[in-house]
């Protein structure tokens, strides 16, 4: 305990960034999709719905452009700071007040750094690497702003039917641009590092993606928002506990409060949600087992699809010096540096709204409503000029964003917590990790599933 | 199927030669490696050295001995209480001194504090070398820091002590600084337990230490490998046991010999044995310390040491380190030639990196734990 205080400075580190970071963005969101139309009809009576449709259509673009720096700029920092603390240290706390700045001064060096590249590089595929790197991690996420966002109006349009798919599709393009830069480095360094990424993905996409697919299986759906939807009402709702296959428990625990829909007792919903007694419940109890292991799985498959320790062997530092980027410096390193912890959110995000409820709070509704005033205060709040002429916010809108930045970022803490952990696996035995454990496993923990599904009353 | 074996035979492709430093991060310093690799097998290792060579020898004869004494700490500067007490050994040989027991008990005292330093900087950069770039690295450093205050209190140093004199030992600590020991000692077998606990049976540390860079015993005679390497292969090689000097004999410790495989995991788990050995070592010194002079040579600048030929062994954190000394009675050394345990034990190299992979290169030399100025003087 001799790391309180950096622990404190830590948190409002956090708090402080985090409020700059989602204010910026929501600002500059509003001001071009509602602030700027209601200026227009307001003061300039100039009403054109052409127009304010072609405003909201930008604003996804915008808040990705603010967004991604910014955030990659503060998940730096925490990381840094976070390691700091596992390791007895102070972290960079100098550049700002206590060091909020430091991260701006190493993206102002690494912009007026020299851009080399090196003789022997194939200049074209030298520099598209870092661009092909960055641009899925950008396209792949756009149907998760819809789901992160509770589906707001302004993100409707991102949304696909097939977002899941589409998502994991886009994120196994990264690949070939870290083969692209290893390639074209002309250093043998950044040749094995390249070639090292191939085998990794290759082996650890079927895990991840079989991880999905059960919880795809259990929602009865590939649409990301309506996978979200559905695990509203407490976490007994979240495909990490069962998949929906706890509904029932759920909906007893809340009739029993006097809080249940309607006038159903225990054992109706009991018979509704698990038809066949005994048999239900266990097969309930082996899908919780079955999507906690998913959970895990995906969470090993991802950091590995991103490289992290204990996964980061493209860019073993003491074995490769820096692997697939050795040869890169100044603006495309920086690219390759931002598309890292770009990747490393999206995957968070994936795991927030696909496991942890997307921004479901984890309070079941019953319980909440006998917690005294915060019924009030929500009402309050929605009488407030900020929401009802402004259309600033919305409560629940702004309750769902809190409960999916803390859940985003939870699981952000925890890899960097692995990375402060963890040493590094060996090639060989990380395909032999991914081959002989992840994927027969994933496999029978899917057909189970399939099996286990027909039991229960679940999502889809 | 022979068919398409005898096709797989014929993709055989072109080996690749990387040169592994001297800029490489995790070269310990400037150590060059040519390796020859297939795909991503070492096929042919070849260590080229001298980037660091500062003449250390040469130096020796163109310096005075009080000169030479505080240089000779940088030639291994994670111990350098060791070749200082190498030095101070060989010349006390030839001006046939006595060293008072306080300043014994003192040399073992600190010598073993500076194995404990040397142990742990060890662990530290050998997680490092397996990849675990955060965390964990950082611990034993908080510990070595303590140790370090202590040394500057009693040397005025925190690396580079020059403490061990050619007859004695340079100050004597207060009281203070006993027990402020004391309270390191007491607490330091904790952190050992806790480094284990989080180090020792971590799955993905066996798997990267067990069966990986096995030294056979016989290997490691006939290259006249040293130190905890050697004892991590079956060899009870301790000069403190077998050949004892100073006041060792009178202390009650083990030598540490891991006997299993000689893989790197034995050499890991013989410098943790080896740490909680020092540390008893340093309680017993403590309990046993007599008062007394700790110095009977005076040490100015015009210091000489009676002609003759001497030579002096002592055991290193990394091995044994003789020193051996010509004096023809003037103001410098006729001659020095020192006997170094991380060149030696670097020779092993080649001979256990030939068919590993390459992530294993780190792993098997850092567990070797070789220092860069120690291999070229």
């Amino acid at each position: 305990m001799e790391n309180v205080a950096e622990i404190r400075k830590l948190t409002t580190l956090s708090i402080v960034w985090l409020t700059i970071t989602f204010s910026a963005v929501w600002v500059a969101c509003w001001g071009l999709g509602i602030g700027l139309p209601m200026l227009l009809e307001n003061v300039f009576h100039y009403d054109n719905p052409v127009l304010v449709e072609t405003l909201r259509f930008f604003v996804p673009a915008l808040s990705i452009l603010v967004f991604i720096p910014i955030n990659a700029m503060f998940m730096v920092l925490l990381e840094r700071r976070a390691l700091a603390i596992f390791t007895v240290r102070k972290g960079p706390n100098r550049v700002g007040p206590d060091g909020y700045l430091q991260t701006m001064a190493d993206a102002v060096k690494l912009l007026l750094k020299e851009d080399i590249t090196p003789i022997g590089a194939d200049a074209v595929m030298f520099t598209l690497a870092p661009i092909v790197f960055f641009a899925p991690s950008i396209i792949g996420a756009v149907p998760l702003l819809a789901a992160v966002t509770s589906n707001h109006p302004f993100y409707q349009s991102l949304n696909l039917p097939t977002g899941i798919f589409y998502v994991l599709a886009a994120s196994a393009i990264p690949v070939v641009a870290l083969v692209m830069a290893g390639w074209a480095s002309n250093n043998k360094y950044s040749l094995v590092g390249g070639l090292r990424s191939a085998a990794q993905a290759i082996s650890y996409e079927i895990p991840l993606v079989m991880a999905i697919l059960s919880v795809c299986v259990m929602a009865g759906t590939l649409d990301m928002v309506k996978i979200a939807e559905q695990q509203a009402g407490g976490f007994l709702h979240w495909n990490f506990f069962g998949g929906g296959a706890l509904i029932g428990l759920d909906r007893m625990i809340a009739a029993s409060m006097g809080a249940g829909m309607g006038a159903e007792t225990g054992p109706d919903i009991s018979h509704h949600f698990y038809p066949y007694d005994g048999i239900s419940g266990v097969a309930a109890i082996i899908l919780v087992i079955c999507l906690v292991i998913s959970f895990c799985m995906y969470l090993t498959g991802a950091c590995a699809e991103i490289n992290r320790i204990p996964f980061d062997l493209p860019e073993a530092e003491s074995e490769l010096v820096s692997g697939y980027n050795t040869e890169y410096s100044g603006m495309k390193f920086a690219i390759f540096f931002l598309a890292e912890f770009t990747n490393l959110f999206v995957v968070s995000s994936i795991t927030t709204v696909m496991f942890l409820g997307g921004g479901d709070n984890p309070i079941p509704p019953y319980i909440l409503d006998k917690i005294p005033g915060i019924s009030s205060a929500i009402s309050a709040l929605r009488e407030s000029p900020i929401c009802s002429q402004w259309h600033f916010i919305n409560p629940e809108m702004l309750f769902a964003t809190l409960w999916v930045i803390f859940k985003v970022y939870a699981i952000v803490f925890f890899a960097i917590l692995v990375r402060g952990t963890l040493p590094r696996f060996r090639i060989d035995q990380l395909i032999a990790f991914g081959w002989k454990r992840l994927i027969p496993l994933s496999l029978i923990v899917f057909l189970v599933l399939v099996f286990a599904r027909g039991f229960v009353v679940c999502h889809g | 199927m022979a068919l398409e074996l005898s096709r797989i035979e014929d993709l055989k492709t072109d080996e690749m030669i990387i040169n592994m430093g001297p800029q490489h991060p995790a070269t310990h310093g400037v150590l060059r490696l040519i390796l020859t690799l297939d795909g991503e097998v070492v096929k042919h290792v070849e260590p080229v050295l001298g980037h660091l060579h500062r003449a250390q020898e040469w130096q020796g004869q163109n310096r005075t001995w009080f000169q030479y004494q505080a240089l000779i700490d940088r030639v291994d500067y994670l111990s350098g209480m060791f070749t200082s007490w190498a030095m101070a050994r060989a010349c006390e040989q030839l001006d046939g001194t006595v060293v008072p027991k306080r300043a014994e008990y003192l040399r073992v005292m600190l010598s073993e504090m500076n194995r404990i330093t040397s142990h742990l900087l060890w662990l530290g950069t050998y997680l490092i070398d397996l990849g675990a770039m955060f965390g964990f690295p950082f611990y034993p450093f908080r510990e070595r820091e303590k140790l370090f205050d202590l040394f500057e209190e009693v040397a005025g140093q925190r690396m580079m002590f020059n403490y061990i004199r050619i007859g004695g030992v340079l100050r004597d600590p207060k009281p203070e600084w006993f027990a402020q020991l004391k309270k390191f000692t007491d607490e330091f077998p904790d952190r050992i337990d806790e480094y284990e606990a989080i180090v020792t049976q971590n799955p993905i540390f066996l798997d990267r230490t067990k069966g990986v860079g096995i030294l056979n015993k016989q290997l490691a005679m006939d290259y006249g490998v040293t130190g905890p390497c050697i004892r991590s292969s079956g060899v009870e090689l301790d000069l403190r046991k077998t050949k004892p000097y100073s006041v060792y004999p009178e202390l009650d410790f083990k030598t540490i010999v891991t006997d299993h495989d000689g893989d790197t995991w034995d050499r890991y788990m013989a410098r943790i044995l080896e740490m909680r050995e020092s540390n008893k070592i340093i309680q017993q010194c403590m309990a046993q310390i007599p008062d007394g002079d700790i110095i009977v040579k005076k040490q100015t600048a015009g210091l000489r040491v009676k002609a003759g030929e001497g030579f002096a062994a002592v055991e290193s954190p990394r091995g044994i380190i003789g020193c051996y000394v010509t004096s023809t009675g003037g103001e410098k050394p006729f001659r020095f030639r020192w006997r170094n345990p991380s060149f030696c034990n670097l020779s092993i190299l080649p001979e256990l990196l030939v068919g590993s992979p390459i992530s294993d290169i780190m792993a098997i030399f850092g567990s070797i734990d070789i220092i860069l100025p120690d291999v070229d003087r």
